[in-house]
């Protein structure tokens, strides 16, 4: 860990006391990363930076300002802390505002996430270029003559991060993310021009699915949107595939905030130990799972984080609730966002799920759409593949679903056997029945 | 503070006090700044002299490439908000850098520094210069620099504004929602300026700088009624100066936001399925934006994966049909100088008499058509390298009175208020999410409707386009922004009442089916 990183925030912390600050949290990060797009079989794009910012915020007679900057030179920085210190001033008092009680961070656990890549370094650019190449050739090879256009990317990244709170906080953490992704542009009837991609992500480049793999299946995603209409409007079952679910399960969670909770912008208002979907509907927060891309020892706050049972069996175990809100609201804290987010599988793939539902979509993509966090009415379009006794059939386009988060997750049905490993929420597809899809 | 020199301040603080604070800080700092537009920011404040720009692009090109740019940014952002009555949070972000690219045919280079070092700069440079490989391109000699139109003065700069100024505007837009209705429960109102200074020097000789401001005063309410809550938001803002901000202002917003909220109690979902579509005047531009806009940004149809790839020249809607992307439109959101490759913004016909004419290019992709770049290049920040991005997109108004388009309507949809849109560039597929709309009913609107996804194709739409009213309206906000390949722009829009045929709403019940 950088001392410098560590000298910098603690030059902050006394320079807002000096100024007249009576509490003050700091958070210094630098990035560098690095960017190999290819299309034509060459180079497209390369992009490498190191970025760096600091944000500070400051506690002044009940009062609170933060502001955040790239220039760390402590000759900049003390006009720049005197500056947010002279604001937060103006501005009314709420006394609500302050750094976390010690007790929320006194015992966190002191374990190795695993969240660095400890051979980042070894990564070169020959690899980064090579695996391009790579990614690129197999999508054009499994596009062929309908291919119009593949475009690669190899992007990774190095992050360091400390945050020191005057009320004893002390956290550091190094991480390190590798991703690579493949678009296929193919030719389809008059001027459709159908894009699919596909992607992978993991704290290693190392543990990454082959090249070959990753460019094979944003060549054959691309052909499944191939040809895509709508069709009637009509009540079915539904399997979101798991890439997708966390699309919907989004307008579930943000009213599950404490900003939306506190400022009365919530359908789960009341709704902590009662029920909100089927016994299906279980989601778990586990921020300790080794190298997974929402693993952390503590929340932006800095209070510790644990493994909490969000819904379980469809009852609402908990709220996302940070430190500001839960005073607000006079609760306790949780943490103030998701870290990984756990939807447990089920038994079945979908292919042998889908035998059982008759006739149904399978979504593969949304388009569009939004939710509203009062009510929980949400409506998205989609485009997927209608299916019947368990044979895929016409690809579908240009359709939508709308339904009432209140209602909608007691129609899950069933979770396959899938999550999806390229995210911070590792859901499965998820299987719904009696939905309305709007088309024709 | 008296050993602090001005570049160091410039350097370093959001001035989120603005002069108040300014004033207990360094006194009259801001004094030589006071008349905005200053020329040569970058040079007087941080140093940045022809000769240094000269040698990064030297170090740019040492490897070749057709031409580089350096692209210096300079912006200071602040927000101060209202929540449970009182002004009592206020956040700021300083963000300082250079942007350094190469370009060979159609491949880019990109290196960025948040130091304006030489040292650092040079390094930049390097990076950027690792996407050829051959024998070094020369640097024009001297730079012209490049004068424009403002489309956005300033009287003064956003950072002279005190917090003072600010406050009693935000609390009055709290205390009108409040004493404008009984059922409002809740008000959060926000003020954000930012005011963004960059300067573009191309190594074929072209410098050119701009002062961007950018501002907005939004309002957002909760209201209930019979244990049932609904929400609304509104904002007024753009490219402003702070004078635009008056109480008068303030009561519009007001008055917007709470009238919006209360009629949704009203609300019911429409039925699902195919039916006409009727756009009112406004922020609906987003069917625009989403359904042509980004299909005839110039990079996808030089990669060849938009749905217009093949389309320039062909007739595309009915003659009425005139579409446009216009960056010169005093304060507006999208409007630009110049753009972020040093290119002069323009009014560039998408559509003209139903005839698609052209894209929407940045240098790349005009060198690729042959033809001049439109004044699109447009990027996030010094951290990107530009691409084609679209600025105030509209179509301009048409013969009919929205009345009779509105009368023309058996039973159909019309829509008030958009939130966010979408669009598949290849397909042409997209959607946009109607906050806020009606019912028509045997040609007048009836039940108020909202919370629907609205589905088309970008071809078909405008080929269905079969009323075009006399009322094009734009939209006033300053929160607008489109994303693309990760980079967030303000963007705006604007429409006149028109009818598009048919397009798939989204619901929960099917058309015919007791409600």
């Amino acid at each position: 860990m950088s001392k410098d990183m560590r000298r910098i925030c603690e030059y902050v912390l006394q320079t807002a006391k000096s100024v007249g600050a009576d509490d003050c949290g700091v958070g210094y990060s630098k990035r560098r990363f690095v960017e190999v797009q290819y299309r034509e079989r060459k180079p497209e794009n390369v992009k490498e930076a190191t970025t760096q910012n600091i944000g500070i915020e400051v506690y002044v007679n009940g009062r609170y300002s933060s502001q955040s900057t790239s220039d760390v030179r402590e000759a900049a920085l003390k006009p720049f802390v005197t500056n947010i210190v002279e604001t937060a001033k103006l501005l009314e008092e709420d006394p609500y505002r302050s750094l976390p009680d010690p007790k929320y961070f006194r015992d966190m656990q002191q374990i190795d996430l695993g969240l660095a890549d400890t051979n980042y370094n070894s990564i070169t650019p020959e690899l980064r270029h090579s695996m391009a190449k790579d990614l690129e050739s197999s999508c054009l090879d499994a596009g062929g003559d309908r291919a119009i256009s593949v475009t690669s990317q190899v992007y990774d990244t190095f992050q360091e991060e400390t945050l020191l709170g005057s009320n004893g906080f002390e956290g550091e953490t190094q991480s390190t993310v590798s991703y690579v992704f493949v678009e296929m542009t193919a030719q389809d009837e008059g001027d459709r021009r159908p894009n699919g991609y596909h992607y992978a992500v993991n704290r290693t480049m190392k543990n990454l699915p082959s090249c070959e793999d990753v460019g094979k299946e944003a060549a054959a995603r691309t052909f499944e949107l191939m040809g895509g209409k709508k069709t009637d409007t009509e009540t079915l079952p539904i399997i979101i595939e798991n890439r997708n679910a966390g699309r919907i399960l989004g307008g579930f969670i943000d009213a599950m905030n404490g900003w939306s909770l506190q400022q009365q912008r919530s359908f789960l208002i009341d709704k902590k130990g009662k029920k909100v979907g089927s016994k299906v509907f279980n989601l778990i927060d586990n921020p300790h799972i080794k190298g997974a891309l929402g693993s952390r020892l503590y929340d932006g706050d800095g209070m510790a984080t644990k493994k909490r049972d969000m819904v379980k069996n469809g009852i609402l175990e908990d709220y996302y609730i940070d430190w500001y809100r839960s005073r607000k609201l006079g609760v306790e804290p949780t943490s103030g966002s998701t870290s990984n987010l756990i939807l447990p599988p089920g038994k079945r793939s979908v292919a042998a799920i889908m035998k059982d539902l008759g006739k149904g979509i399978l979504i593969n993509g949304f388009i569009g759409g939004n939710s509203n966090s009062n009510t929980g009415d949400f409506s998205i379009g989609i485009t997927g593949t209608l299916f019947e006794n368990g044979k895929l059939s016409q690809p579908i386009a240009e359709m939508n679903i709308s339904d009432n988060h209140l209602k909608f997750w007691h129609k899950l049905a069933e979770t396959a056997n899938d999550p999806w490993k390229y995210s911070s929420w590792q859901l499965p597809s998820l299987v719904f029945t009696d939905v309305v899809v709007s088309g024709v | 503070m008296g050993s602090m020199n001005r570049r160091e301040f410039l350097h370093t603080s959001a001035a989120l006090g603005g002069a108040v604070v300014l004033s207990q800080i360094i006194p009259g700092v801001w004094v030589s700044c006071s008349k905005a537009e200053l020329p040569g920011f970058f040079e007087t404040e941080f140093g940045i002299t022809d000769a240094l720009c000269q040698k990064a692009l030297g170090t740019a090109l040492s490897k070749g490439g057709d031409f580089a740019d350096l692209y210096f940014e300079h912006t200071i952002s602040n927000w101060v908000s209202l929540e449970d009555g009182k002004v009592d949070r206020a956040y700021g972000n300083i963000d300082l850098g250079v942007g350094i690219r190469t370009v060979k045919g159609d491949q880019t280079g990109y290196g960025f520094t948040q130091e304006l070092t030489e040292d650092a700069i040079m390094n930049a440079a390097s990076t950027a210069a690792t996407i050829a490989d051959e024998q070094p391109t020369s640097v024009a000699k001297r730079f012209i620099k490049k004068r424009t139109r403002n489309f956005y003065p300033l009287e003064r700069l956003l950072t002279e504004i005190p917090l003072s100024s600010k406050l009693p505007l935000i609390k009055s837009v709290n205390d009108n929602c409040f004493s404008k209705s009984d059922l409002i429960i809740k008000a959060n109102v926000t003020m954000h300026d930012q005011q963004k200074r960059m300067m573009v020097v191309t190594s074929d000789g072209v410098k050119a700088d701009d002062l961007i401001p950018r501002n907005y005063l939004s309002a957002s309410v909760v209201a209930e009624k019979d244990g049932r809550q609904e929400r609304s938001g509104w904002n007024y803002g753009g490219r402003h100066d702070f004078s635009y901000y008056t109480p008068q202002v303030a009561e519009k917003l007001s008055n917007e936001v709470v009238d919006k909220v209360v009629i949704l109690f009203d609300a019911q979902q429409p039925p699902a399925g195919e039916m006409p579509v009727v756009l009112g005047p406004g922020v609906t531009g987003v069917l625009l934006h989403e359904a042509i806009g980004h299909g005839m940004e110039a990079d996808f149809n030089r990669k060849g994966i938009s749905t217009y790839a093949t389309l320039i020249g062909k007739k595309v809607a009915e003659p009425f049909v005139n579409i446009v992307d216009d960056g010169m439109i005093q304060n507006r959101l999208g409007s630009i100088n110049v753009d972020d490759e040093g290119t002069e913004t323009q009014k560039t016909m998408l559509v003209e008499n139903g005839i698609l004419k052209s894209y929407l290019h940045d240098r790349i992709s005009a060198s690729h058509y042959k033809v001049n770049p439109t004044g699109n290049g447009r990027r996030e920040s010094y951290q990107h390298y530009p691409i084609p991005r679209m600025r105030n997109t509209y179509m301009l108004t048409g013969d009919a009175t929205p009345e009779d388009v509105i009368k023309s309507v058996k039973n159909g949809i019309y829509v008030q208020d958009i939130s966010n849109g979408q669009v598949k560039i290849g397909e042409g597929d997209f959607a946009f999410y109607v906050s806020q709309g009606k019912r028509i009913e045997n040609g007048a609107l009836t039940t108020p409707v909202k919370d629907i996804n609205i589905m088309g194709n970008g071809p078909k739409m405008l080929r269905n386009v079969i009323m075009v009213a006399n009322d094009l309206k734009l939209d006033e906000g300053g929160t607008g922004y489109c994303g693309k390949d990760g980079q967030r722009m303000p963007v705006s829009f604007g429409l006149p009442t028109c009818l598009v045929q048919s397009m798939t709403v989204g619901g929960t019940q099917r058309q015919g089916a007791a409600s």
